[in-house]
């Protein structure tokens, strides 16, 4: 047991800051209505580990870059276009293609890229904790700062740009925000499952919260409570654990509605 | 008196068609203005194009004297729906504080709360305050983003349908309000009861824009919280019966 646990001990600290962006960002995409968006920088992004794998860079930071500039892309998308759908899948689907051709194209030993879209919780770096409470305080700012900007905007756009505030800025810090924190769950649960672990949660969490903080913290401690059960799911019977956390996620998604 | 509002030769088009044709008009400070017409007419879109929003195919509007978009803290506004994005958990003191939110202010100051208490008791919301924004009645609704619009003190009051879904008793409450309001007011409404509360003019607005100078309708006995259409027509009989006799 004492062996398990030193192994959960990296996974178990990647699940707290987790939970903790997802309480940061998750509630605020869902009342934006900006999960596929999300998932357009979360799939496209594998275009940056493509090209860090190329260009021999870090991966991390070639992620970042790429998800950063699909960030900006998309936000000029949605401003631009009256039916951004076309182009939000396009961009999906080009930034998959980048990586997986620079994945063919780099020369010598390939690493698992399926980590890359899966992700693998019980060996996530160092390195990567420390990206991922970096982007954690930056959400904690982006929230506490834009709060009420934020909830004003989702509520009723016309009503906010009369008050002055800057909606162009604030689309583009949120799709920043969101950008950085698909980046920071790369190692711990990939590319392609990340998108339901920050809509799901948020989503019960909201039908519970009387208030906007309260569907904050709920959705963290539902992220939590997923993660945690996924791990241990995953290391009693040996299966992935993205997978897990997901699936359980998704079996709790449909307890709680099934009424 | 101090011009509020003016539209010079305005257009304005969302795709091919003219919504607005050749608008032109003035407003002035603490003019009360009744906005009328068709559905479809181009009310709403005319409201937007003031409040700068929207922007004019051709034409211009001044509030006093600068682009509307200049002069944002002196608009207040409610919209014609009040029923949107009811799945955000947001409370009704949440809503009606948006109103003081400005580009560098984060934090709502203690002088917010107090014209929170303020306005949601003159609207009799202050009950309300930590109830979810979900859960009250499209008419409570209302009268939260009335709030929301007055909360900031504007100078020119934008209101487009304000009494929709709200009954008989709390529309008079609502124009009897605006009425001690002295600012400049726009109010869309259907509302026959809003031509008896002190409206300076009436706009019709159909693509084009008819303005009614100077309403001069007396009603020799309403019936206590009660005027329709019919009141009307039985008022325009006896004083024309008047007239002829
Ligand atoms: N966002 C929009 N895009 C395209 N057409 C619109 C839009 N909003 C309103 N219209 C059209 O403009 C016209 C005027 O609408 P509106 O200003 O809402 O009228 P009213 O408020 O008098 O009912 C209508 O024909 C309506 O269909
Ligand atoms: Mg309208």
């Amino acid at each position: 047991m004492i062996e398990a646990l030193e192994l959960f001990s990296n996974s178990l600290i990647a699940s707290l800051l987790l939970s903790f962006a997802v309480a940061l960002i998750g509630p605020l995409m869902l009342i934006n209505r900006y999960n596929y968006l999300a998932a357009s920088i979360a799939h496209g992004s594998y275009g940056g580990v493509g090209l860090a794998i190329y260009f021999g860079i870090s991966i991390l930071l070639g992620a970042t870059l790429f998800a950063l500039f699909l960030a900006f892309l998309l936000a000029l998308i949605t401003f631009k276009e009256k039916y951004p759908e076309i182009l939000i899948s396009l961009v999906w689907a080009v930034g998959m293609s980048i990586g997986i051709i620079f994945i063919d194209l780099a020369p010598g030993y390939k690493s698992d890229l399926l980590a890359y879209l899966f992700g693998d919780i019980l060996l996530v770096p160092n390195l990567d904790l420390w990206f991922m409470v970096g982007v954690d305080l930056l959400l904690l700012a982006f929230v506490a700062l834009y709060k009420n900007h934020l909830l004003a905007l989702a509520y009723d756009r016309e009503f906010a740009t009369l008050r002055g505030l800057d909606v162009k800025f604030l689309h583009t810090l949120t799709l920043i925000m969101i950008a950085l924190t698909v980046v920071m769950s790369i190692r711990s649960i990939g590319l392609i499952l990340v998108i339901a672990l920050f809509s799901i949660p948020p989503y019960i969490a909201e039908k519970f919260s009387r208030s906007y903080v309260g569907s904050m913290v709920l959705s963290g401690i539902i992220t939590l409570i997923v993660m945690i059960a996924g791990l241990f799911i995953s290391y009693t019977f040996n299966i992935s654990a993205s997978a897990s956390i997901i699936l359980f996620t998704a079996v709790l998604f449909l307890g709680v509605f099934k009424r | 008196m101090r011009l509020a509002i003016s539209i010079k030769n305005l257009f304005f088009k969302y795709r091919n068609e003219n919504v607005l044709e050749e608008i032109n008009a003035t407003i002035c400070e603490g003019e009360y203005i009744a906005l009328i017409g068709p559905n479809g007419g181009g009310k709403s879109t005319l409201l937007k194009l003031i409040l700068g929003l929207l922007t004019p195919t051709q034409g211009e509007v001044l509030i006093f004297g600068k682009p509307p978009f200049k002069q944002r803290k002196l608009l207040g506004y409610m919209p014609q729906y009040v029923n949107f994005k009811l799945e955000l958990p947001l409370l009704v003191k949440e809503v009606i504080l948006q109103g003081r939110l400005e580009r560098f202010k984060f934090r709502y100051t203690p002088n917010d709360f107090k014209a929170l208490y303020e306005i949601s008791q003159k609207l009799k919301i202050e009950n309300l305050l930590d109830k979810k924004i979900s859960t009250l009645s499209g008419g409570l609704r209302q009268r939260v983003l009335l709030a929301r619009a007055l909360i900031a003190n504007p100078k020119i009051l934008l209101l487009d349908e304000p009494t929709a879904s709200v009954d008989m008793k709390a529309q008079r409450e609502i124009y009897a309000l605006l009425k001690t309001l002295p600012i400049t007011k726009l109010v869309v409404s259907h509302d026959i009861n809003l031509l008896l509360e002190g409206v300076d003019r009436v706009f019709y607005v159909n693509k084009r824009l008819v303005i009614h100078e100077s309403l001069d309708i007396k009603i020799s006995s309403p019936r206590e919280g009660h005027f329709c259409q019919v009141e009307l027509f039985e008022e325009l009989k006896r004083s024309k019966n008047d007239r002829s006799s």
